[in-house]
């Protein structure tokens, strides 16, 4: 048996074993948690998000009153910060559900289509995928003008390609098997047939790849701001606090690694629960006895 | 008149040098409530007849008839099934047995009565529980998921059905049962059949006329009983020896 | 003394659903240079008992109770170079698909080296040829330079049986080497087998469900049902007198045996109306 056909013999309820007791995935969890927790808590909590307030002098160290220090026009850091990781969390998260929604269909269509429609989508991706996601990201930047607009369609443009391929080959896969030939057989419609049977047994990669896509997203908007690209300021993104950080590393490094550090636990956190869906939803080989 | 014919069929794979024959002038038929056995190794082009016996290949040369007229797959929705061989992937692993087995029958009536009702009676004709109706593929061995595959064939009261290898991965008594019930159903249903094999066992117990091809052509078709007293070619008396 | 000795054999396997039991004491001894055939259906056992005679079962299987010997020796208390030389030294695997237990990545000449060399052989290609030829391969120089998706099934398992019998096993166990094969193959790669096991002198252990094959090679055949050797005897008898009523559903069921207007019925469907249950006692197997 395929790893995908082991996948699909499992239940949906296969999720709920996520609580588990390896370690790792365990703290990956809380910090995403977290950092989603924080992101809400700064646009929620009035007086946290207070960015624009200048609470100290410039260039504070950190203190009991300013954790994380203060910045250049002397706002408080970790305010700066909650905004930061609510802004890219969003951004990232909205790219990520458009890659999906584009991703899937496409691979769907492709797979059930097959032939040329399917060679022409997936060198399509091809082309996309051999350019560096920076450089297409820069290319769509200089297009339609820096702002987050340009960095949710760069990340859309970046993911897309890999995501649209990874579902293409599994519905592939599945719409090779004798239920879908029977469900022609009996007449059932083509766009009936994809959503029925193509897109229910695909939902595992779905998930697996969006949660990879997110990780990408983050660099890649990371990567525009701050280029100077993505989100502009007054805003606070990840990528824009990296870029200030650079900017004053030496009279405030700490703007720096709490942004850096920030982001990489990020991206950590996100691809190790994707790790750990896709060893829940797509096992490589199926465990079977005798 | 045939309920389907394959007339001089020709169905042929990739282009210029590498042309491979898939189907070689193939000319066969079924006829109404009847048997047709297809016998032949993988490659001889049983499972390529097959998809063009179901439209869902179009030859690339000669005719496939069904009631006497050129086979198209929408007109015939409903009249004609399968039942294919994999036993794991006959079923959508994500849908209930009722679901999958209503499925063909979703494209005709949106009354949910009626086709609770027909569920369970096809259940019943298949000899499962109506129990098994909630579960899902995973739960079933691979006899049951054979069964329901054939209920959700049944379902639309077709006048044709094919059966591709439908019982070579099943274990040999699982495999007795399922041909004991085929022959039971066709006989209460009267529906005309294609049931391939590379088995001929299997094809001589079920068929009332048997065909073997090899190669991409028919080598003999015979009825069963002349077949089983003195096939004329020798490909065929080779594969009887062997039983 | 038998070559090979089961006696009482348990075996178990931890699954996440607890523990299953694949072996419920099966008991079987076989001398050197037999021929011996065991029958079953999927999840009868056949395939563990197959690969606990050389203690290869998966990690999550284990001894559970019984014994397992082999020429004297009980393979269960063997420690890690004991059980390699035995394997090594004793045993002969021919594999279910051929294809998926060749290293894709490798030619075919460079597999067969490895096992030759290994063995302290001559490994040039004339050698390597000569061994392909042994196993009826017509142009043994082209398939040397193949490598296993390029095989055709019959091609790849004549290889898988030319790697086997490089070691000169004293016990070659077959684990239905022809259920992907055609019929036409099948009749070839059995006589390939069962030729080089005579040669040799080697013991065979073909596990099978087709108890009409196993008549034409093996003149004793053994026949399992839920972790059990249920019947064991000289095939003539076996197929035509069974005694087991596992055995007679077996052969009653057998598609070169259906007739028409006779119903057969499965073992547990029968076992099953007996005790008064339903008929889906199918799901445990």
């Amino acid at each position: 048996m395929t790893g995908a056909a082991a996948a699909l013999a499992r239940t949906p309820g296969r999720l709920r074993s996520l609580r588990t007791s390896d370690p790792v995935l365990t703290i990956a969890v809380v910090i995403l948690g977290l950092l989603v927790a924080a992101s809400l808590a700064g646009r929620l909590i009035p007086g946290l998000n207070d960015g624009t307030t200048t609470v100290g002098g410039r260039f504070e160290a950190p203190s009991l009153a300013h954790p994380l220090g203060t910045d250049s026009l002397g706002r408080s850091l970790v305010a700066r910060l909650l905004e930061g990781i609510g802004t890219t969390f969003l951004l990232s998260a909205l790219a990520v559900l458009c890659t999906a929604v584009i991703a899937t269909a496409l691979g769907i269509v492709a797979a059930y289509a097959g032939g040329w429609v399917r060679e022409l989508v997936m060198r399509i991706g091809d082309v996309l995928y051999a350019f560096p996601a920076i450089l297409l990201a820069l290319l769509v930047a200089a297009a339609i003008g820096p702002g987050s607009t340009a960095a949710l369609a760069s990340i859309v443009l970046v993911t897309v390609p890999l995501m649209t391929r990874m579902v293409c080959a599994a519905a592939t896969d599945v719409a090779r098997r004798d239920f879908v030939t029977s469900a022609r057989i009996s007449g059932v419609a083509a766009p009936v047939i994809m959503v029925r049977h193509l897109l229910t047994c695909v939902s595992g990669t779905v998930v697996v790849q969006g949660t990879y896509a997110l990780s990408v997203a983050i660099l890649v908007e990371g990567g525009l701001s701050f280029l100077g690209y993505g989100v502009q300021l007054p805003a606070a993104s990840l990528g824009l606090l990296v870029s200030e950080g650079n900017v004053y590393l030496l009279t405030a490094p700490w703007i720096l690694i709490a942004a850096g550090t920030t982001m990489v636990l990020a991206i950590l956190a996100v691809t190790l629960v994707g790790d750990a869906l896709r060893d829940r939803l797509e096992p490589r080989e199926a465990v079977d006895l005798t | 008149m045939s309920l389907l014919e394959l007339d001089t069929v020709t169905v042929r794979f990739g282009h210029g040098a590498r042309t491979v024959h898939a189907l070689r002038e193939v000319s066969l038929a079924v006829e109404e409530g009847q048997t047709l056995g297809l016998v032949g190794e993988s490659g001889s082009g049983k499972s390529t007849a097959a998809s063009v016996a179901l439209g869902l290949r179009a030859p690339d040369a000669g005719e496939v008839r069904f009631d006497g007229r050129p086979l198209r797959r929408r007109r015939t929705a409903g009249e004609m099934q399968a039942v294919l061989q994999h036993p794991m992937w006959a079923l959508n692993p994500r849908m209930t047995v009722a679901a999958s087995i209503a499925e063909p029958l979703s494209v005709r009536t949106r009354d949910r009565a009626e086709v609770r009702a027909r569920v369970a009676e096809l259940l019943e004709q298949v000899s499962l529980e109506p129990a098994i109706a909630e579960r899902r593929p995973h739960e079933l061995s691979g006899g049951q998921r054979q069964r329901v595959a054939i209920a959700r064939a049944l379902i639309t009261r077709p006048r044709f059905i094919v059966f591709d290898e439908a019982v070579s991965a099943l274990d040999v008594s699982v495999q007795a049962q399922v041909l004991q019930l085929v022959r039971r159903l066709q006989a209460e249903h009267g529906f005309g059949a294609l049931f391939i094999s590379h088995d001929l066992a299997v094809v001589r117990y079920l068929a009332d006329r048997i065909c073997v091809m090899r190669a991409g052509e028919v080598v003999e078709d015979a009825p069963t009983e002349a077949f089983v007293a003195g096939p004329t070619h020798p490909y065929s008396r080779s594969l009887l020896e062997e039983l | 003394m038998s070559l090979i000795e089961i006696d009482d054999l348990v075996v178990e396997f931890r699954t996440p659903r607890g523990t299953v039991r694949a072996l419920a004491g099966a008991t079987l001894h076989a001398s050197a240079g037999e021929r011996i055939a065991i029958v079953g259906e999927s999840g009868s056992g056949k395939s563990t008992i197959g690969t606990a005679i050389g203690a290869l079962l998966p990690a999550n299987g284990g001894f559970a109770g019984g014994t397992v010997r082999v020429d004297g020796v009980d393979v269960g208390t063997l420690d890690r170079p004991g059980l390699r030389r035995l394997r090594r030294e004793t045993l002969g695997f021919i594999p279910q698909d051929p294809i998926a237990t060749l290293n894709p990545t490798m030619r075919v000449g460079g597999q067969l080296a490895l096992v030759v060399r290994d063995l302290g052989g001559d490994a040039s290609r004339a050698a390597l040829a000569q061994l392909l030829e042994e196993v009826q391969i017509a142009d043994p120089a082209d398939v040397l330079r193949r490598f296993p998706h390029q095989l055709s099934g019959g091609m790849a398992q004549r290889v898988a049986i030319a790697i086997a019998m490089a070691r000169r096993p004293r016990i070659l166990i077959a684990d239905e080497p022809t259920a992907a094969l055609d019929a036409n193959v099948r009749r070839e790669v059995l006589k390939l087998v069962f030729e080089a096991a005579e040669q040799t002198g080697a013991t065979v252990v073909w596990l099978s469900h087709d108890l009409d094959a196993v008549a034409k090679w093996c003149r004793r055949v053994a026949v399992m049902y839920r972790g059990r050797i249920v019947e064991d005897g000289p095939t003539a008898s076996v197929l035509e007198a069974p005694e087991h009523p596992y055995t007679q559903s077996l052969l009653a069921a057998m598609p070169s045996r259906l007739r028409r207007g006779v119903e057969v019925r499965t073992y547990t469907e029968m076992l099953a109306s007996q005790a008064g249950e339903p008929d889906d006692a199918e799901v445990g197997a």
